[in-house]
C-alpha cells in the first residue's frame, strides 16, 4: 500500500452517513480518466475490464468491494507506488489526490453504482416547502436551493422592464408604449397573467418560437453543399408557426415532423410537416458519389434527433461503440435505419426543391385550375353535341380535294418523341447532345438507350411532352417535298427549344416560358425530296410542351393523305380524319371553340408553372437493408451485420405496437415513459427564457453533459409538460408566471461575485437580444415593420458581392428585393448558407448547416459597426426620428417617447442631459451642413417626410441611432 | 477569476481614457478573448511550449492545384504520355463520377517544361519561375494525403480537420487559443481572390467558428469601399459626429453599469471603441498608396489593382506587421477539369509572383523567422486526362491521394523536399504527410500540442486534428 492511500484513509470520515453520491462525484472521474479503456467501447476496451456496469462489484471480482477499499483491486492500481502499475497510464491520465480520495470513499462507503441521472424515469419529486416569496411551484425549487447557500432571492423587478422583459422572451418584440403604460397602471391582481396570456396568443409569439425551431431543424432557403442553390421549405416553415399558433402539443408536433408522412392516410398538412428532415443540407458537386451523399444526409438526420430530442450527441458511435455513454455502433446503425429507408437520391438539383417533394396550389391556384378545367371541358362538349350545318363538310371537302391537287404541297410525317434526357441544371441539359444531334436520326433505332416514340399530335395545338424539370426531349418528322420551296413555321415551347432541319441548326431560342401559339417563327428551307427535322424542347421545371404549326396552307399529313385521295370510297377513319381537321379549322364556331381550348391549355400550363412544392419525407417501397458501416465509412459496410431499426433500449424500449419506422421512432420519443425527451424539452424552454439551461450542456445529457442545476424542478417541470398533453403554452406561462422569473436583474457586486453564472437563480438574468430582435425592435419602434406572418423569405438590405464572392463560377448572384419586403420581420430574412445575411450572422444568428438548440451571445466591434452603420438600423433611426417629431411637440416629450419606445421607460435626467448636449452640437453641424443631413436621410429606399427640417430631422436620427445603440436597448434586463 | 476580465470589471470608460488607447485596447482584447458566453475553457495554459511562429499566413489555392504540372514531376512521365493507367497505379482507386464512366484513362505528361533549382535540385515548372526562385527558402511536401475526393468535403476537412461541416476553422481555433496580438484589427482575416479558371464555391463556414464563441471567426476584409462590412459611417455621418454620438452612448452605458454591475455593459463600451478604431486602422492597412514602387516591383503590377491576389499578398505582409495572428488568402480558380494548358497557366501568373515576393518581403523585414507561410489546396489532380487527350489540351480530374503543399518561414526547415511519389504521381512511396499531420505541424510552430489542444463539445473534447493520432513532421523543421 502506498503513502498515499495511507494517509488517504486516515482522512476518510469512519462509517457514518453516504456522503458520496455516484452520478455527482464518481461518474465524472471515471468517465474522464477510465471510460476509454474501461468503458462501453469494445473497440478500445482493455483487460476486458469493464468500470461503467455495477456488476463488477463484488467480493469474488477482488476490484471493487464494498466497504473494503484496501481489499479493492481498482484501488490498489490507482494509489500504486509504481507507475508501471498505476492507473491510468501517466501518459494517459493523471488522477488528482482529491480525485483519488473520491474514488476512495466511494468504496468504502459501498462502491454503489447508480444509473446516469437522465437515464432514469421520471418521477414527480416531492416539493419542497413554500415561502412568502414563492408563487408557484417552480419557486419552491428554487428556494429551497437558494436557502441552503443562504442567499435571497432578488425582488421583482420594476413592471415596465418586467412587460419589456416577456414581450421580448415570448415574442421577441418590445411592447408599445401604450402597452407600457396600461401594464403600469393596471393594479388589478390578474393584471400580470393577462399579460401572458394576451402575449401567448399573439402570431409574434409563433414567430419567435418558430425562430428557435428553425436554428434546431437547421432551416434554410438553400442547399448548402456546393452551388448552394435555393430551395423553398419555407411552407414547412409556415407549417412550424401554424403548429406553434394553435399550441400543437409537443407529442404531436414531434409525430407530425418525424413522421408525418407515416401516418395512415396522412393530411397534406402532415406532409409538409414531416419537411423537418428535408431541411438537411444536401449537395449537387458534380464528381460526388451518390451512396456517399446520401449516407452523409442519414447522418445529419441522427445527429439532429438526437440532439434535439433525445439530448444525446451520438455521433460518436458512426465509427465506433461511445465511449462514455451507452450508445454502442450497433444502436447508432439500427438508429439510422430509421432514415435510411428515404426515397431520395444523394446527389440532388441545385435548381429548387428534389424529391420526394408534394405540390402546394394555393386556393387561388386550385380555383382557377378547376376553372380552367370547366372551360376545357365545356369544349369537348361542344364538340360532341354540336354539329356544322349539313352539307357544309362535303361540300368543302371536294373543293379542298380538288385545289390539293393542282398544288405541291409539304407532306407533313408523323411527329416521334424521346426523352426526357435529365441534367443537373438546364442550362446542361440545354448545351449537351443526348444522341441525336450529330447523327442522321433514325426513329427506328434507339437514341441516347432510349427508343423513339410515335405521336399522334396535331398540328397547331400546344402538346404536354411530361414534365422532368433540367430535362431535355427530342421530337423528330419528316417532311416530304416535291419541288424545293421555302415554308414558314410558327412555334411555341417551354421553355428553350433548338430547331436542326438536316443535321443543320436553324433555330434556337434558349428562354423560359410557357408554351403558346406563335412564340417564336422560323422559316424552313426544303430541298426536293424528304427532309428530316428535329426539335429539341428543353424544359426548366413544370411541363414540358410545344407548338408547332407550318404555314396555314400545309396540312397535317393524316389530314393531306386523306384528301390527296378520291372522295368517293374513302375509308371511314379517314373521313373521320378530314371531317375532325374541318369541324376544328374550318367550321367557324369550331375554330373558336378550338382557340378557347387552347388559350384554357396554356393558361393552364402556367397556373401549373407557378403552384408551389415543399420537400417531404417518403420511405423506400421495399424496406433498404441498413448494415454496419466500418468506421462510418459509406463504402466499407460489413455485410455479415446487417442491422434492423431500432431504438436505444437502455433508455426505453419501442412502445408496444409501435412500428419500425421513423412513426414508431417518433412514437417512442413522446412516449410517456422515456426519461429524456420531456426533460430536454423543457430545459430548452428554461435556457430560452433565462439564457441559461437547468443543464447548461442544453445538447447533451449524457454523462459527459452537465449535470442539472435543480435536479427536482427539472423533474417537475418535465414531469407536469408530459402529464399535460406535452402542452408548450402551459410549460412556459408556468416558467414566466413564477416569482423566479420575475426577479429583478441588478445585482450588487457581492451577489455577482459569489454566483457569476447565475446558477442558483437568485436574481434574472440579463443578456442581449438576438439580432433578429434587434432589427425587429427598430423597425417596429420606427414604425416601419411589415408584420405579416410567413411566406417565402425576402432578400433584405445586404452589402454587395457577399454571394458574388462564395458562387460556383458566379451562377448565383444576390437580388435585393423592394418595398415591403424589406421591412418583414427578420426571421423571414431569406437564409442562404453558404453566405448568411451579414448582419444576422455577426449577431450569432446560426448558418444553419447543422443543428443548434442554443445560440452562443456575444459581443464584438463587428455587432456595434451593424448597429451604427447598416442602412437598415439607420433608416430605422430616420424614421423613428421622424415618429418622434411629428408625435410630439417638445425635445424632453420627444425624447421620452424614443426612450419609451426602445426601453420602455422615459429618458433619464443623465440621458436628457446627455442627449440635449447631443442635440445641440449636432444641430449646428447639420444646420451649417445641409448636404449632409439630407445625406443622412437619404439612407434607404423609403421615402422622408418632405415637411420637416432636414437639419432638425437628421439631428434627430443621430440622437434616434444612440438610442437604437443603448445598452439598454440591446438587452434583455 | 482572469486579471483581463478582473481589470474590465474594475476600470470604468474614463479611466480608460485617461490611461489612453493602451487601456482601451486591454480592454477590447480581454473581451475578444476572453469571454466565452456559454461554457469553454478559460485557462488554456497555451501555449504549450515557446513557439516558433507568432503568426500564419496561409494562402489556400481553391479548387486543388494540379501537383504534377508545378512541382512534383517525374522525368518518367515524357515516357508513360498517352499510355492508359495502369491497373496497378489505380488500385482500385475511387474516382469521381466526373471521370469514372470514362471508358480511358490515358496519362498525360505535364505539358510544361520542368529545370531543376536550388541547391537541392528541386524540379519546379516554368509556370513558376518566381517560386523557383525561393525553392532554398521553403519545404515542399510532395507527398500530401487526403481522403476527400470532391471540394466541399475536401476545403472542409483540411480546414477545420472534418468533412462534416459544424467544425471551427483552422484560424478560429487559433484566435481562441492564442488570441489577439493588436489591438485594432481582428486576430484572424480572410481576404478572397480569383483566377480566370473554373471556381469552386466557398462558404463562409469554411472560415466560421463552429462551436467556438463566434467572435473568433475569420472576419472577411474585401477591397473597396467597405474593406469589412458595415465599416463605413453612414453617409452624412462625420467621424466627428460618430465621435459624439459613441461618448454620448457610453456616458449613458455606464449610468446603467454602475446600476447593474454587468461586465457585459463595459465589454459592449469597448468594443464600440474598438468599432471605432477599426474605422481607420482598416482603411489605413488596405491603403496601398503609401507602398513605395518597390513593392509593387517585387510583389507585380497587379498589385496596384485591389482585390487581386498580388494585392492581397501586400495586405497580408502589412498584417504580419500589425500582428494580425491568422491571415488567409482564398485564391479561386484551380479546379482544371478542362483546358489545363491554358488555364493553368492564367492561375500561375496570376499568384507565382507574388507568393514568393511575400516570402522574400517577409524575410527582408526580418518577419519570416517567426511568420508561417503555408501554400497549398485542398486534395490534387489525376495523372490521367479527364475527357480528351489532344496534343495541345486536356484536364485533370479530383485527386486526394497525393498533392504538393510548401511552407516556409517560423522554423521551418528551408530548402527541403519531403515526401515522394511514384512515377505517375499518383501513389505516396515514400513519407505521407496527412492533412491532419499538417495542421498538427502548424500548431506544433505555434507553440501548441495538437492532443492538447482541445474544447469541451457535446460530451466530447474536440480537436482541430480530429480524433486520429496526427504526427508532427518534425522532418520539416529546421
Amino acid at each position: 500500500m502506498s503513502t498515499t492511500l495511507a494517509l488517504l484513509l486516515l482522512t476518510c470520515s469512519p462509517d457514518g452517513p453516504i456522503t458520496i453520491e455516484f452520478g455527482r462525484d464518481v461518474q465524472p472521474i471515471l468517465a474522464k480518466h477510465c471510460f476509454v479503456c474501461h468503458g462501453p467501447d469494445q473497440g478500445t476496451r482493455k483487460a476486458r475490464l469493464r468500470l461503467d456496469l455495477p456488476s463488477i462489484v463484488g467480493e469474488e471480482q477482488g476490484i471493487l468491494v464494498p466497504g473494503q477499499p484496501l481489499s479493492s483491486e481498482f484501488i490498489n492500481r490507482i494509489t500504486h507506488a509504481s507507475a508501471d502499475d498505476r492507473m491510468p497510464p501517466a501518459e494517459e491520465s493523471v488522477l488528482t489526490p482529491e480525485e483519488i480520495k473520491t474514488l476512495t470513499l466511494w468504496v468504502k462507503e459501498g462502491a454503489q453504482y447508480q444509473r446516469h441521472w437522465s437515464f432514469e424515469a421520471i418521477e414527480a419529486p416531492t416539493l419542497p416547502p413554500s415561502g412568502a416569496w414563492a408563487r408557484n411551484e417552480i419557486d419552491r425549487f428554487v428556494l429551497a436551493e437558494l436557502a441552503a447557500e443562504n442567499i435571497e432571492p432578488s425582488p421583482e423587478v420594476n413592471r415596465a422592464t418586467l412587460i419589456r422583459r416577456l414581450s421580448f422572451d415570448l415574442c421577441g418584440m418590445p411592447p408599445t408604449p401604450d402597452e407600457v403604460t396600461a401594464f403600469v397602471s393596471d393594479e388589478s391582481p390578474g393584471a400580470y397573467e393577462d399579460l401572458v396570456d394576451r402575449l401567448l396568443a399573439t402570431d409574434a409569439y409563433a414567430e419567435r418560437m418558430t425562430l428557435a425551431w428553425m436554428d434546431a431543424a437547421r432551416y434554410g432557403d438553400t442547399s448548402v453543399h456546393h452551388a448552394d442553390g435555393p430551395r423553398d421549405m419555407w411552407p414547412w416553415r409556415d407549417w412550424v408557426l401554424r403548429a406553434y399558433r394553435e399550441n400543437m402539443p409537443f407529442n404531436q408536433f414531434t409525430v407530425e415532423q418525424l413522421a408525418g408522412d407515416l401516418l395512415p392516410e396522412p393530411t397534406t398538412e402532415q406532409l409538409v410537416a414531416s419537411g423537418f428532415h428535408r431541411n438537411s443540407p444536401t449537395s449537387d458537386e458534380g464528381g460526388a458519389i451518390d451512396e456517399e451523399l446520401r449516407v452523409k444526409y442519414m447522418v445529419d438526420r441522427v445527429k439532429t434527433t438526437s440532439n434535439v430530442w433525445v439530448g444525446l450527441s451520438m455521433e460518436c458511435a458512426q465509427c465506433h461503440d461511445h465511449k462514455y455513454d451507452p450508445v454502442t455502433q450497433k444502436d447508432y446503425y439500427r438508429f439510422f435505419a430509421f432514415f435510411n429507408q428515404s426515397t431520395e437520391m444523394g446527389y440532388q438539383t441545385r435548381n429548387g426543391n428534389a424529391i420526394p417533394l408534394i405540390s402546394l396550389p394555393t386556393e387561388g391556384q386550385k380555383a382557377d385550375l378547376a376553372a380552367l378545367d370547366d372551360s376545357i371541358q365545356s369544349v369537348a362538349a361542344f364538340f360532341k353535341a354540336a354539329a356544322p350545318s349539313p352539307g357544309a363538310f362535303e361540300e368543302w371537302h371536294s373543293a379542298e380535294h380538288k385545289q390539293l391537287l393542282e398544288r405541291d404541297t409539304p407532306v407533313l410525317g408523323t411527329w416521334y418523341s424521346a426523352g426526357p434526357f435529365k441534367k443537373g441544371t438546364k442550362a446542361e441539359a440545354y448545351s449537351a447532345d443526348h444522341g441525336p444531334e450529330a447523327i442522321e436520326v433514325d426513329v427506328a433505332a434507339k437514341v441516347g438507350g432510349l427508343d423513339w416514340k410515335e405521336r399522334s399530335d396535331q398540328d397547331g395545338a400546344v402538346h404536354t411532352l411530361g414534365s422532368t424539370p433540367n430535362a431535355a426531349i427530342y421530337l423528330t418528322r419528316t417532311i416530304h417535298c416535291e419541288r424545293a420551296q421555302s415554308a414558314s413555321i410558327s412555334l411555341g415551347s417551354d421553355d428553350s427549344i433548338r430547331i436542326w432541319l438536316n443535321g443543320k441548326i436553324i433555330f434556337e431560342n434558349d428562354t423560359g416560358r410557357a408554351a403558346a401559339a406563335n412564340q417564336d417563327q422560323a422559316s424552313l428551307e426544303l430541298p426536293t425530296g424528304e427532309s428530316q427535322l428535329l426539335m429539341k424542347i428543353v424544359n426548366g421545371g413544370g411541363p414540358t410542351s410545344y407548338y408547332f404549326k407550318m404555314g396555314a396552307e400545309n396540312l397535317p399529313e393524316p389530314v393531306l393523305a386523306a384528301l390527296k385521295a378520291e372522295p368517293e370510297g374513302l375509308s371511314e377513319k379517314a373521313r373521320g380524319v378530314l371531317h375532325d381537321h374541318f369541324i376544328r379549322t374550318v367550321w367557324p364556331e369550331g375554330i373558336e371553340q378550338v382557340s378557347i381550348k387552347e388559350a384554357a391549355l396554356a393558361r393552364k400550363a402556367g397556373v401549373e408553372k407557378s403552384i408551389g412544392t415543399v420537400m417531404v419525407m417518403k420511405d423506400v417501397a421495399k424496406s433498404r437493408m441498413t448494415y454496419i458501416l466500418d468506421r462510418g465509412q459509406y463504402d466499407a459496410p460489413h455485410k455479415d451485420q446487417p442491422v434492423e431499426p431500432g431504438v436505444l433500449e437502455d433508455l426505453l424500449p419501442l412502445p408496444a405496437g409501435a412500428p419500425p419506422t421513423r412513426l414508431g421512432l417518433a412514437q417512442w420519443l413522446v412516449d410517456p415513459d422515456h426519461p429524456m425527451t420531456a426533460r430536454v424539452t423543457v430545459n430548452r424552454y428554461w435556457a430560452m427564457l433565462f439564457g441559461r439551461g437547468l443543464v447548461s450542456t442544453v445538447m447533451d445529457f449524457g454523462t459527459q453533459g452537465a449535470r442539472p442545476s435543480h435536479p427536482a424542478l427539472l423533474d417537475w417541470l418535465a414531469h407536469d409538460f408530459v402529464e399535460s398533453g406535452w402542452n408548450v403554452k402551459r410549460a412556459l406561462k408556468q416558467i414566466v408566471m413564477s416569482a423566479t422569473y420575475r426577479q429583478d436583474s441588478r445585482a450588487d457586486k457581492s451577489r455577482r461575485e459569489a454566483d457569476p453564472e447565475n446558477v442558483l437563480l437568485a436574481r434574472a438574468p440579463r443578456f442581449r437580444l438576438h439580432g433578429e430582435f434587434l432589427r425587429d425592435q427598430a423597425l417596429a419602434v420606427s414604425g416601419t415593420l411589415v408584420d405579416k406572418m410567413g411566406g417565402p423569405g425576402v432578400k433584405v438590405y445586404q452589402p454587395e458581392g457577399l454571394w458574388n464572392a462564395v458562387s460556383l463560377n458566379r451562377n448565383l448572384r444576390f437580388t435585393q428585393d423592394h418595398g415591403e419586403k424589406l421591412y418583414r420581420k427578420s426571421m423571414y430574412i431569406y437564409w442562404k448558407r453558404s453566405a448568411p445575411q451579414p448582419a444576422m450572422a455577426t449577431f450569432d444568428t446560426p448558418i444553419r448547416d447543422t443543428c443548434v438548440v442554443q445560440r452562443q451571445c456575444t459581443n464584438t466591434p463587428m455587432q456595434a459597426l451593424v448597429t451604427l452603420n447598416d442602412v437598415q438600423f439607420v433608416e430605422a433611426a430616420r424614421h423613428l426620428a421622424q415618429r418622434l417629431i411629428l408625435s410630439k411637440k417638445d425635445f424632453n416629450a420627444r425624447l421620452d417617447l424614443g426612450f419609451m419606445l426602445c426601453t420602455a421607460h422615459p429618458a433619464t435626467p443623465l440621458a436628457r442631459e446627455v442627449m440635449l448636449e447631443t442635440f445641440k452640437a449636432q444641430l449646428a453641424v447639420f444646420q451649417a451642413d445641409k448636404d449632409a443631413a439630407l445625406a443622412l436621410l437619404g439612407m434607404g429606399e423609403s421615402a422622408r417626410d418632405e415637411s420637416l427640417d432636414a437639419a432638425e430631422h437628421a439631428t434627430w436620427t443621430v440622437l434616434a441611432s444612440m438610442i437604437l445603440n443603448l445598452d439598454e436597448t440591446l438587452t434583455r434586463e | 477569476m482572469d486579471p483581463i476580465q478582473e481589470r474590465s470589471r474594475q476600470v470604468t470608460r474614463r479611466t480608460l481614457l485617461r490611461n489612453g488607447a493602451n487601456g482601451l485596447g486591454a480592454m477590447a482584447l480581454g473581451s475578444m478573448l476572453g469571454k466565452t458566453a456559454f461554457g469553454g475553457v478559460r485557462d488554456k495554459g497555451l501555449p504549450h511550449f515557446t513557439p516558433k511562429a507568432k503568426r500564419v499566413i496561409y494562402l489556400f489555392m481553391n479548387g486543388a492545384p494540379s501537383q504534377m504540372d508545378l512541382f512534383d514531376y517525374h522525368p518518367k512521365m515524357r515516357e508513360i504520355h498517352g499510355i492508359e493507367l495502369p491497373d496497378s497505379i489505380r488500385q482500385g482507386q475511387r474516382l469521381t463520377t466526373m471521370s469514372s464512366g470514362q471508358k480511358s484513362f490515358p496519362c498525360v505528361a505535364p505539358m510544361f517544361k520542368f529545370k531543376k533549382y536550388g541547391q537541392h535540385q528541386t524540379w519546379v515548372s516554368e509556370l513558376l519561375p518566381h517560386t523557383a526562385g525561393i525553392v532554398d527558402k521553403i519545404s515542399l511536401i510532395k507527398s500530401m494525403n487526403t481522403e476527400a475526393i470532391n471540394h466541399d468535403p475536401a476545403i472542409t476537412y483540411i480546414n477545420t480537420g472534418s468533412q462534416q461541416q459544424g467544425k471551427p476553422s483552422m484560424g478560429a481555433w487559433l484566435s481562441y487559443g492564442l488570441g489577439s496580438m493588436n489591438r485594432d484589427l481582428p486576430s484572424y482575416v480572410v481576404m478572397i481572390s480569383r483566377g480566370k479558371g473554373n471556381f469552386q464555391a466557398l462558404y463562409s463556414r469554411l472560415w466560421g467558428s463552429g462551436f467556438l464563441p463566434s467572435e473568433h471567426q475569420g472576419v472577411k476584409f474585401r477591397s473597396g469601399k467597405d474593406p469589412v462590412l458595415y465599416l463605413s459611417n453612414p453617409d452624412g455621418i462625420d467621424p466627428a459626429t460618430r465621435r459624439r454620438m459613441l461618448d454620448g452612448i457610453a456616458k449613458i452605458n455606464e449610468a446603467k453599469y454602475e446600476e447593474t454591475h454587468d461586465a457585459e455593459i463595459q465589454a459592449r463600451i469597448s468594443q464600440y471603441e474598438m468599432a471605432f478604431r477599426m474605422q481607420t486602422s482598416v482603411p489605413d492597412l488596405m491603403d496601398l498608396s503609401t507602398e513605395p514602387d518597390s513593392t509593387f516591383e517585387l510583389y507585380g503590377e497587379d498589385a496596384r489593382t485591389p482585390g487581386t491576389y498580388a494585392a492581397n499578398c501586400v495586405i497580408a505582409r502589412r498584417m504580419a506587421e500589425r500582428d494580425v495572428r491568422f491571415v488567409q488568402l482564398f485564391h479561386r480558380g484551380w479546379d482544371q477539369h478542362g483546358n489545363l494548358p491554358r488555364d493553368l497557366r492564367g492561375q500561375c501568373k496570376d499568384t507565382d509572383q507574388a507568393s514568393a515576393a511575400l516570402v522574400i518581403d517577409l524575410e527582408r523585414r526580418g518577419l519570416l523567422e517567426d511568420t508561417l507561410v503555408i501554400w497549398g489546396g485542398e486534395f490534387g489532380r489525376t495523372i490521367y486526362s479527364q475527357g480528351a487527350l489532344t496534343e495541345t489540351n486536356h484536364g485533370r480530374d479530383h485527386h486526394p491521394r497525393c498533392f504538393t503543399t510548401w511552407m516556409a518561414g517560423a522554423g521551418i526547415r528551408p530548402g527541403y523536399e519531403h515526401g515522394e511519389t511514384d512515377d505517375f504521381s499518383y501513389n505516396i512511396v515514400r513519407d505521407p504527410v496527412h492533412i491532419n499531420d499538417l495542421n498538427a505541424t502548424i500548431l506544433h510552430q505555434l507553440g501548441i500540442d495538437h492532443d492538447r489542444f482541445t474544447y469541451p463539445y457535446q460530451g466530447l473534447d474536440q480537436r482541430l486534428t480530429g480524433v486520429e493520432k496526427p504526427r508532427v513532421v518534425t522532418e520539416l523543421l529546421a
